[in-house]
């Protein structure tokens, strides 16, 4: 079991240094993309605010499978917090922002709860504990009387426009990316990788990993959970399959695979490969997840570390050679 | 005056095996303390239990008078207690610098950004890792992962130093170096446990030695003392004792091994004047970096070859190119007229080279048996029965546990049935790589005294070793390879004749 976990996780490139140049980079980009709406239509902007959505939560999840090798598949436990925080918290009149600030207090109380008996297992282990706990949080959603069962809850706020919750995509994505940075400069950075690398040896030199993973694990699902608040806010209903649905698990996970575990840019690359793709099959939805796939075969086949790791190590390779 | 660090009636089991029974022990402030003893005596489970790696069973351990035995090992990394892996265990994706960054950064003391990069540098510097600072560790080869290993727990500013084998498998020069930082420690660290094998450090560095036995503690004394104890020779240092005689040979448990040989090696009959193994001007690069540079020489049927040289003057990747491990750049191998360049390491087994690989690679998951048989997969059923018995003749206490794991024998154990799945394909030429290293002196004889039974059943052999004097024993001809390239041949008398001649390429 444990060998399988390691093939997967020596699929992780390993982090480069970031630096001023990454953060404005960052800010160029988000002014970019800020402009959209104005020069875009509704449909480009839908379209961008799934591209956001994906590699928002995939660049989230990344921070805990790809750098500290925390590989979770219960991502929709997270997301789906988010989800219900939001329907009612903002049903019962708190303001848009707070409600999210409160998804993802949950979401790492959540974290927090679960981690003792989570972190008793490593590995792959570690990976099926978190998919029966997101199946398990649905279960509980769909049986217990508060939350609406299988019919959901309406929201009553009143439904944001197509640049709106583009522009509140775009915030939460940069959001996300700041996270990841200022992680990946702290002294974090070694301590994430050190416990995924060898979490044994981690401890003998000083770090705390119970600590390490918790924070990488709630930050993780914290900032899942505040982009499922938004996708409420999207809905305007929500029900336990849409938000606990492992659909989103496995979105998240074929985005991140298919753009580059463990890297900055990958998440985001799968992000826009996958959304574009699904755009351009969309007159053939019964062949879309079986191309999707397939590419993910593909990928993980002849380019183990994700488009984003094969190219920055074929850049590398190149320079090395000349 | 108290002791820094005690350990009081420790016991530690692993199923049913005592690997620690009631140990008891004290390291004096100020103190280096060695720790020998056979292999499987316990002595990294000692240090993974003050580490904190291992919960002992019964017991406690006491750090400057404090319990610290219900801490985790992050904590007693904290407090000063660093340690290293025997078998390294570097952070392979990280850089070198950051492997030392990281334990910088999460030991007790407060490092500001500004103190860090001098901090790292220093100690890289003084280990000698500062040309690698930048690249990935899982690219460093053995010897280095082990400074490395050195580095992250100095980086930890530890009180006190637990050093697993840090000396196995470096040549003189290497190890009068290590001695040197051993020594150089002492004024910064205030006690040092020392496990070793390399008698030189144990010696040179020791204030006071400890053995151990099963898990119990044989004796604890000052250094001069322990080596001279005609016990301890007899347990432990067999024949390199001051005090040893050389045990005589039991002629009948020589020729039941012979016997058993015949079934297991196919020996060469030489068909015209053509050498068994012909290496022509083989380079192999790596990355960069070249690792042969033009290695040419020929192996005759039955012959004994010593493959001598510092660590990274390409030994092992010479193993590895005759194996097909790792392919050649450019140059020629031919094996019994055949060329073997570009073929699979499985379709080289096949022909007759068997690979007996540095650091033993057993397979932890598989029983003793069942990796011997994975030595010989292509025989038919009888024929590798019959090779299995030949190898438990002649390694009987393989026989004794041959359900049990691979990796729950000792490093002596292990190394003999590394040997003998070599031998399950009845290899017409066997390449063993570092096949001393790590095992304490008395299971060197016993290993050697297969390989010398091996050689006289008429296989070809190449011994890639550290040990020279061993070696040389052995072998009918001898190499030193430096930097890449063969730079001195010839009979193991005359090299042995010449030591300094041999000390100055062996660097």
């Amino acid at each position: 079991m444990k060998n399988g976990m390691s093939v997967l996780l020596s699929r992780i490139a390993t982090p480069t240094r970031v630096g001023r140049r990454d953060f404005i980079i960052v800010a160029a980009l988000a002014a970019i993309a800020f402009v959209v709406p104005y020069v875009a239509g509704t449909y480009q902007q839908e379209v961008g605010f799934r591209i956001l959505q994906l590699g928002a939560l995939a660049a989230a999840w990344n921070i805990a499978a790809g750098y500290t090798g925390l590989v979770s598949l219960g991502s929709a436990a997270f997301f789906g917090l988010g989800v219900y925080t939001m329907a009612l918290a903002s049903n019962a009149g708190l303001p848009i922002v707070l409600c999210m600030i409160l998804a993802a207090v949950v979401a790492g109380l959540f974290a927090l709860i679960v981690s003792p008996a989570l972190f008793r297992l490593r590995g792959l282990y570690f990976t099926v504990g978190t998919l029966a706990l997101a199946e398990a949080l649905r279960i509980f959603v769909v049986n217990s009387p508060w939350f609406g069962g299988q019919a959901g809850i309406f929201l009553t706020a009143r439904a944001p426009k197509a640049f709106e919750l583009y522009w509140i995509a775009l915030a939460i994505a940069v959001l996300v990316i700041v996270c990841v940075l200022v992680l990946l400069r702290s002294r974090w950075s070694y301590r994430m990788q050190a416990v995924r690398d060898d979490e044994d040896v981690a401890s003998q030199l000083g770090v705390r990993t119970y600590r390490t993973k918790l924070w990488a694990f709630g930050l993780s699902g914290a900032l899942i959970a505040i982009v499922g608040s938004v996708q409420a806010l999207n809905q305007g209903i929500v029900q336990p399959n849409g938000g606990f649905g492992i659909s989103w698990t496995i979105e998240i996970v074929s985005v991140a695979i298919i753009g580059g575990m463990g890297t900055k840019v990958g998440p985001w690359i799968g992000a826009v490969f996958i959304v574009l793709l699904g755009e351009f099959l969309i007159q053939f939805p019964e062949i879309h997840m079986a191309v999707v796939g397939v590419v993910l075969v593909l990928v993980i086949r002849f380019m183990p570390n994700g488009i984003w790791g094969t190219f920055t190590l074929a850049l590398q390779k190149e320079r090395n050679f000349s | 005056m108290t002791a820094v660090l005690q350990l009081t009636s420790i016991t530690k089991s692993y199923g049913g095996v005592r690997a620690l029974d009631s140990l008891s022990l004290e390291v004096a402030p100020g103190e280096v303390l060695g720790v020998i003893g056979p292999n499987g005596a316990g002595k990294s489970t000692l240090i993974g239990v003050i580490g904190g790696a291992l919960t002992p069973n019964s017991g406690s351990v006491t750090f400057d008078g404090r319990d610290i035995s219900k801490l985790s090992s992050a904590d007693r990394a904290r407090m000063g207690i660093g340690r290293t892996y025997q078998i390294p265990r570097p952070f392979t994706r990280m850089t070198v610098a950051d492997n030392v960054r990281l334990a910088a950064t999460n030991s007790g003391h407060h490092i500001s950004q500004r103190e860090l990069e001098p901090f790292v540098g220093g100690i890289l510097d003084r280990l000698g890792l500062a040309p690698f600072a930048h690249e990935t560790a899982g690219k460093l080869p053995l010897l280095r992962r082990k400074r490395l290993e050195l580095a992250r727990a100095l980086a930890l500013k530890p009180r006190v130093l637990l050093l697993d084998e840090i000396g196995a498998g470096l040549v003189r020069a290497e190890t009068d170096e290590l001695i040197t930082i051993i020594q150089s420690l002492r004024t910064e660290v205030e006690s040092m446990v020392l496990i070793e094998h390399v008698m030189d450090v144990i010696s040179r560095c020791c204030d006071r030695t400890a053995v151990l036995d099963f898990g119990k503690l044989v004796t604890v004394d000052e250094t001069p003392k322990v080596l001279a104890d005609p016990v301890v020779a007899s347990l432990y240092l067999g024949s390199i004792a001051d005090s040893a005689e050389p045990t005589p040979f039991d002629e009948d448990k020589r020729a039941g091994i012979r016997a058993s040989l015949t079934s297991l090696v196919s020996v060469a009959k030489p068909v015209s004047d053509a050498p068994l193994l012909a290496v022509d001007d083989v380079w192999v690069r790596y990355g960069g970096l070249n690792a042969l540079k033009g290695v040419s020489f020929d192996v005759q049927p039955g012959e004994c070859i010593a493959l001598l040289g510092a660590n990274g003057a390409g030994k092992t990747t010479m193993a590895r190119a005759l194996a097909g491990a790792v392919p050649l750049t450019s140059g020629t191998i031919s094996f019994a007229g055949k060329s073997i360049a570009g073929l699979r390491p499985d379709e080289v087994t096949a022909l007759g080279v068997a690979q007996c690989m540095e650091g033993r690679k057993i397979f932890g998951t598989l029983s003793i048996e069942e990796n011997l048989i994975a030595g010989g997969l292509d025989a038919r059923k009888h024929v590798k029965a019959e090779r299995l018995e030949a190898v438990y003749s002649i390694f009987p206490i393989l026989k004794q546990r041959r359900k049990n794991s691979g990796t729950a024998l000792s490093g002596g154990q292990q190394q003999m049935l590394a040997i003998g799945r070599a031998l399950m394909s009845a290899p017409t030429l066997v390449v063993f790589d570092e096949i001393s290293l790590g095992l304490s002196p008395i299971a060197v004889d016993e290993v050697y005294e297969a390989l010398g039974a091996i050689r006289d059943s008429g296989v070809a052999m190449i011994i890639v070793e550290q040990s020279v004097e061993r070696a040389l024993a052995l072998a009918d001809r001898a190499m030193v390879l430096s930097q890449g390239e063969i730079t001195l041949e010839g009979m193991p008398s005359e090299l042995l004749a010449d030591a300094r001649l041999l000390s100055s390429y062996l660097g």
